[in-house]
C-alpha cells in the first residue's frame, strides 16, 4: 500500500509532471513560422518590395524551424521508446505508459509540424514576386 | 507576526489496492450514502425547476434550445428554396430574402453549431469522466440563459422585419452603411452569445483537465475529452478576434469612428481578417467535437478499443493548430499579395493530413473489429461519406486559381453544406441516437431512425449535389431570383425538392425525439455494450451523476474493469456520501489525475437568471442607441455576479479535511494553481489577451495597409499622461502582488493597506489614460480612433480590476480571505499580471510606437 504523499512517478517521469504544453511545442513552432512568414510578406510587399531579401529570410527561418522541429521530434521519439518495448498503444494506467504516450503524441505532432512548415515555405521557393 | 500554517494536503493510501476495493460496504452505510447524496443533488421541483444548475438539466435545455433555433433556421432555408424553385418567383421579395439568408447562416453557426457542442459537452462530459457535475455549474446555467435571451432577440428581429441583411459575415462597407438596426442586432446580440460561448469553453477545459476521476491519466482519458480540450482552446483563440472586431464595428456604427471607412484612413479588409481569423477555426470548432462523437461510437460498434488513439490525439491537436492558418482562403479575391495567398493555400492543403488521419483511424477500427451495425453507426457512415465529398471540394477550393473561378457561386454553398452536414449534423444526430438512453433513459425507435436517415441522406444529396453544377454554371450565391434564360431553373427545382425531403426527414426525427415513450418500460443500463464510463449511469435516473467516483485504470473501464459498476453502485469508491448535504466532486491533477481536493459544487439558484437578464439588457439596449438603462443593467449584472461569487465560492470551509472513502482524506479548500477557480481565471485571461492582441493587430494592420497611417501633421496622445498611466497601472499591479505576498505571510494589515491603495492607483491610471487622448477627435481619422479604442479597452479592464481588488479587500475585512484561505486574492493577482502587460503594451502604442514608425 502506498501513500498518496509518496510521489514515485514524479522523479522517474518528471519531464511532463506539471504540464501538457510540451506536446504542443512543435505545432507552436509551425504557428510562429507561419505568422512570421505572413507578417514579413505583408510588410515587405506593402512597404518596399524587397522580395529577394524576403525569400532569403523565409528560407533561413524555415531552416531554423525545421531543425528545431527535428530536434523536438527526436526527443519525443526517445521518450516514446518504441524500439525497446514495441508498445504502440501505451494504454495502461501507469506512469510509464503516460510518459511514453506523451512522447508518441509529441512525435506525431512533430511530423505533422514538419510537413506543415515545409508546405508553408513552398510559396517563397516558387513565387518570386509580390504581384 | 507568525507565519500561518500551510493548508493541509491529501493524505492516506493511494492508489487503492484490489484488497481495499474488495472489502464490502455494509448495507446501512450504502443506504445512508444514497440518502445523503439524494438530498444534496435533489433537482428542484415545480416552477423552481428552472433554478436548476445541474449539468443534466442545463445540458438538455441547452441542446433543445439550440435544436429549436436550428429548426427555425431550417425553415428560413426552406422559404429560400421555394423562392428559388423557379425563375422569377415572387414568394419572397429581395429585402426579406436578404434577411433570411443572413439569419439562416448566422443562426446555424452562432445559435446552433457552436452552442450544440457546448450543450452536448455540458451534458456528457461529466459522465465520460465519472464526475458529479461540471466545476462551475452556475456558469453553465448563466451561459445558457444568456444564450436563450440573445438567441430569441436575434431571431426575433425577423418578426419586425428588422433583421440584418448583409450576409452572415457582415462585410463593411455594406453592413456599416446599412440602414436600420439590423447590423446592431447582429453585432450586439451575437457578441452576447459569444461571451456565453467563451464561458462554456472555460468550463469545459477546466472540466477535462481537473475533474477526471482518480487514476484517469491523460493517456487513458476518453477521446472526447481530448477533443473538448482542443476545441475549448480553439474557442479561446478564435472568438476573441471576432469580439474585438465587433467592438470596433459597433464603435463605427454608433459613434462614427472610421475603422472600416477608407475615406478617413480605415480599411474594410481589417474586418475580413478579424472575422475569418474567427470564422475558419470556427468550422473546425464545429467539426471536431462532432467527429469526437464518432470516436466514441466507432469502438462500441467495432467492439474493440479504437485503433491509433495517439494518432487521433495528433489529429485533434494538429487540426486545432493548422486551422488557424487558413483564414485568408476566404479572402483570395481581395487583392492580397500572391505570396501571402499561397501561404494560406499551402496550410489549407496541409490541414487535410490530420483531418484524414482520424477518418482512417475510424475505418481501421471498423476493419479489425467485429462490427455490429447499429443505428448510430448508420448515421456515422452517412457522415463520413458526405464529409469526404465536402473535404474533396475543399481541397479544390484551397487552390487559388480555382477559387477565383468558383468564388461566391453555388459551388461554395454546396461545399460548405457538405462539410457541415457531414462534419456536424450527421454525427450529432448519431450522437443523439447513441446517447439518448443515457440522458433520457429511453430508446429511440429503430424504424423511425432508419426512415429519418434515408430521407435526410437522400434529400441532402438531391439538394446539394446539383448545386456544384449550378455554381459551375455561374449562379452566384445570395441572389433572390434569376432569369429563365440563365438555364439554372431545372437544377434549382431539383434542389428545392431535395430540401423538402430533408425537411420530411427532420420531421420524422423530431417526432421520434419528442413523442411520449412512457410505455417503453425500463431500458437496459448499457444498451450498446459500450466500454466508457457514461454507460455506468443509473437507470432509473438519479441526479447525483455517479454513485461513487471510480478509480480508473483503462481506456474502456466497463470492458476492462469487470467489477467497476458493481463497486460504484455499492459506494465502494470515492465520495460515496454527502454528510453535510453539500454538492461535491473530486478535483484531480492535470496529467496523472491524482486526487487533490474535494470541490464544493454550487447548487440551484435564481441569481444566474437575473445575472443573464441584466447582462442581456446591457447588450440589447445599446442596439437601439439607449445607453443609460444599458449602463444600469450592466451595473446590476455585475452586482448579481458578485453576490453569487461572494455567497457560494471559495468560502473558508468548516472542516478542513474530508473522509473521501478508501481511507483517503482530502482537503476541502485549496488556492492557486491546484484550484479550479485559478484555472478558470487563467483560461479566461488567455482569451481576453487574444482579443486585446487583435486590436493591437489592427493598429499595425493600418500601418502596413494604409499609406496615410500615421496621417501627416496629426496630433498624438499626450506623452506625460501616457507615462503617468503606465506608472500608475504598474503600481496597482505591484500593490496587488504585495497584498498577496504579505497576506500569505500573515501580515493582514499591510495586505489591506495595499488592497486599499491598489484600486486608487488603478483608478488614477484609468483617468490619466483618458486624459492622454482626450483632445484627439476619434471621428476625424482612424489613427485617433484606434488610440481611443485602445484607451476604452484599457479603462474597461482597469475598472474590472478595481472591482476585483475591492472584492478582495472586502473579503479580507469580512473573513472570506484569510492568510490561509486566499484563493480569491491569488486569482485576482493572476488577473493583474495580465493587466500589467496590457497597461504596458497600451502605453507603448499610445506613447512610443507612433514615434518609431517610419
Amino acid at each position: 500500500m502506498t501513500e498518496i504523499t509518496e510521489n514515485e512517478d514524479a522523479h522517474e517521469f518528471r519531464s511532463e509532471a506539471v504540464s501538457l504544453w510540451r506536446i504542443t511545442f512543435a505545432p507552436l513552432i509551425w504557428a510562429v513560422h507561419f505568422a512570421a512568414c505572413y507578417g514579413a510578406t505583408a510588410l515587405v510587399c506593402a512597404k518596399d518590395g524587397a522580395v529577394d531579401g524576403l525569400r532569403l529570410g523565409i528560407g533561413i527561418g524555415t531552416g531554423v524551424a525545421l531543425v528545431a522541429i527535428v530536434w523536438l521530434g527526436w526527443q519525443a521519439w526517445q521518450q516514446w521508446d518504441l524500439v525497446r518495448d514495441r508498445d504502440w498503444e501505451n494504454d495502461q494506467g501507469t506512469g510509464e505508459d503516460r510518459h511514453q504516450f506523451l512522447g508518441h503524441a509529441a512525435f506525431l505532432l512533430a511530423v505533422i509540424s514538419f510537413i506543415g512548415v515545409s508546405y508553408v515555405a513552398l510559396p517563397a521557393l516558387l513565387i518570386g514576386t509580390c504581384r | 507576526m507568525t507565519r500561518p500554517a500551510p493548508l493541509p494536503v491529501a493524505e492516506g493510501p493511494y492508489p487503492p489496492t484490489e484488497e481495499m476495493l474488495n472489502a464490502p460496504v455494509p448495507p446501512e452505510e450504502q443506504e445512508r450514502g444514497k440518502a445523503e447524496l439524494r438530498a444534496a443533488w435533489k433537482t428542484p421541483e415545480g416552477w423552481r425547476y428552472f433554478s436548476a444548475v445541474n449539468n443534466t438539466e442545463v445540458g438538455v435545455w441547452y441542446a433543445l434550445t439550440a435544436f429549436g433555433f436550428m429548426l427555425l433556421a431550417g425553415l428560413l432555408a426552406l422559404a429560400m428554396r421555394v423562392q428559388l424553385a423557379f425563375p422569377g418567383m415572387t414568394f419572397l421579395d429581395a429585402d426579406r430574402f436578404n434577411q433570411f439568408f443572413t439569419m439562416h447562416g448566422s443562426a446555424m453557426m452562432f445559435l446552433f453549431a457552436v452552442p450544440m457542442f457546448e450543450a452536448i459537452s455540458i451534458l456528457l462530459l461529466p459522465a465520460f469522466l465519472g464526475a458529479r457535475d461540471m466545476p462551475f455549474p452556475r456558469l453553465s446555467a448563466y451561459g445558457y440563459w444568456c444564450f436563450l435571451i440573445g438567441g430569441c432577440f436575434v431571431l426575433g428581429s425577423l418578426l419586425f422585419d428588422a433583421g440584418p441583411k448583409a450576409g452572415w459575415f457582415m462585410y463593411p462597407p455594406l453592413a456599416t452603411e446599412e440602414e436600420g438596426v439590423g447590423p446592431d442586432i447582429w453585432l450586439l446580440g451575437l457578441s452576447f452569445i459569444e461571451v456565453a460561448s467563451i464561458a462554456a469553453a472555460v468550463e469545459l477545459i477546466v472540466g477535462a483537465l481537473k475533474c477526471r476521476p482518480p487514476g484517469m491519466r491523460v493517456n487513458i482519458m476518453p477521446l472526447y475529452a481530448w477533443y473538448v480540450m482542443v476545441v475549448g482552446g480553439m474557442i479561446l483563440f478564435a472568438f476573441p478576434p471576432l469580439i474585438a472586431g465587433d467592438f470596433l464595428f459597433e464603435l463605427q456604427r454608433s459613434f462614427d469612428w472610421p475603422f472600416f471607412d477608407p475615406e478617413r484612413g480605415g480599411d474594410p479588409i481589417l474586418w475580413q481578417h478579424l472575422f475569418w481569423i474567427f470564422g475558419h477555426p470556427e468550422v473546425y470548432i464545429v467539426f471536431l467535437p462532432s467527429i469526437a462523437i464518432a470516436a466514441m461510437i466507432v469502438p462500441t460498434v467495432a467492439r474493440r478499443p479504437i485503433v491509433g488513439y495517439s494518432w487521433i490525439v495528433l489529429s485533434a491537436v494538429g487540426t486545432g493548430f493548422l486551422s488557424f492558418g487558413l483564414w485568408v482562403h476566404h479572402m483570395f479575391t481581395t487583392g492580397l499579395p500572391q505570396m501571402s495567398l499561397a501561404f494560406f493555400s499551402a496550410a489549407s492543403e496541409a490541414v487535410v493530413i490530420p483531418t484524414g488521419i482520424q477518418l482512417f483511424a475510424f475505418i481501421a477500427t471498423l476493419m479489425v473489429g467485429r462490427v455490429r451495425m447499429s443505428l448510430p453507426m448508420l448515421w456515422i457512415a452517412g457522415a463520413l461519406a458526405i464529409f469526404v465529398a465536402g473535404g474533396l471540394t475543399g481541397v479544390m477550393l484551397a487552390i487559388v486559381p480555382f477559387n477565383w473561378a468558383a468564388h461566391d457561386t453555388y459551388f461554395v454553398v454546396a461545399h460548405l453544406h457538405y462539410t457541415l452536414f457531414g462534419g456536424m449534423v450527421f454525427p450529432v444526430i448519431a450522437g443523439v441516437y447513441y446517447f439518448y438512453p443515457f440522458f433520457a433513459k429511453k430508446l429511440l425507435s429503430e424504424r423511425l431512425g432508419r426512415w429519418s436517415f434515408w430521407l435526410i441522406f437522400t434529400g441532402f444529396n438531391v439538394t446539394f449535389l446539383p448545386m456544384h453544377l449550378t455554381g459551375l454554371m455561374g449562379m452566384p450565391r445570395r441572389v433572390f431570383t434569376y432569369p429563365e434564360s440563365s438555364g439554372w431553373g431545372t437544377l434549382n427545382l431539383v434542389s428545392t425538392i431535395g430540401a423538402f425531403v430533408v425537411a420530411a426527414g427532420f420531421a420524422v426525427f423530431v417526432y421520434d425525439l419528442l413523442r411520449p415513450k412512457s410505455r417503453q418500460g425500463q431500458i437496459p443500463r448499457n444498451p450498446w455494450d459500450a466500454g466508457t464510463l457514461e454507460f455506468s449511469h443509473d437507470v432509473p435516473e438519479e441526479a447525483w451523476g455517479v454513485r461513487s467516483v471510480p478509480y480508473i485504470t483503462s481506456r474502456y473501464p466497463l470492458w476492462d474493469q469487470p467489477k467497476l459498476v458493481e463497486r460504484m453502485d455499492a459506494g465502494r469508491y470515492y465520495l460515496p456520501d454527502a454528510p453535510d448535504h453539500q454538492r461535491e466532486t473530486v478535483v484531480t491533477s492535470v496529467i496523472d489525475a491524482k486526487p487533490i481536493y474535494v470541490q464544493r459544487v454550487t447548487g440551484p439558484a435564481w441569481i444566474t437568471i437575473w445575472a443573464a437578464i441584466f447582462t442581456g439588457g446591457a447588450f440589447i439596449f445599446p442596439t437601439f442607441h439607449i445607453y443609460k438603462p444599458a449602463i444600469v443593467c450592466g451595473a446590476f449584472a455585475i452586482v448579481c455576479v458578485l453576490y453569487w461569487l461572494w455567497t457560494s465560492t471559495a468560502r473558508p470551509p468548516r472542516d478542513e479535511m474530508r473522509e473521501a472513502g478508501l481511507g483517503l482524506r482530502l482537503p476541502t479548500y485549496t488556492s492557486g494553481p491546484d484550484a479550479v477557480g485559478w484555472w478558470g481565471m487563467w483560461i479566461t485571461m488567455l482569451g481576453d489577451a487574444t482579443a486585446f492582441a487583435s486590436i493591437v493587430f489592427g493598429f499595425f494592420f493600418y500601418w502596413t495597409a494604409r499609406p496615410d497611417f500615421l496621417p501627416a501633421g496629426t496630433d498624438h496622445a499626450i506623452g506625460t499622461w501616457v507615462a503617468a498611466a503606465a506608472l500608475l497601472g504598474v503600481l496597482a499591479w505591484a500593490a496587488t502582488l504585495l497584498a498577496r505576498e504579505v497576506n500569505r505571510r500573515g501580515n493582514v494589515m499591510l495586505a489591506r493597506l495595499a488592497l486599499g491603495l491598489a484600486p486608487l492607483s488603478a483608478a488614477a491610471a484609468a483617468a490619466t489614460a483618458w486624459l492622454a487622448v482626450r483632445d484627439l477627435d476619434p471621428v476625424s481619422h482612424v489613427y485617433p480612433a484606434i488610440l481611443w479604442a485602445l484607451m476604452v479597452w484599457l479603462v474597461v479592464h482597469l475598472c474590472a480590476g478595481i472591482v476585483m481588488q475591492c472584492y478582495c479587500l472586502a473579503g479580507s475585512l469580512f473573513g472570506k480571505v484569510t492568510p490561509r484561505h486566499d484563493a480569491d486574492l491569488r486569482n485576482v493577482t493572476l488577473y493583474w499580471h495580465f493587466m500589467a502587460l496590457k497597461v504596458l503594451v497600451t502605453a507603448a502604442l499610445l506613447g512610443l510606437v507612433p514615434g518609431w514608425l517610419p
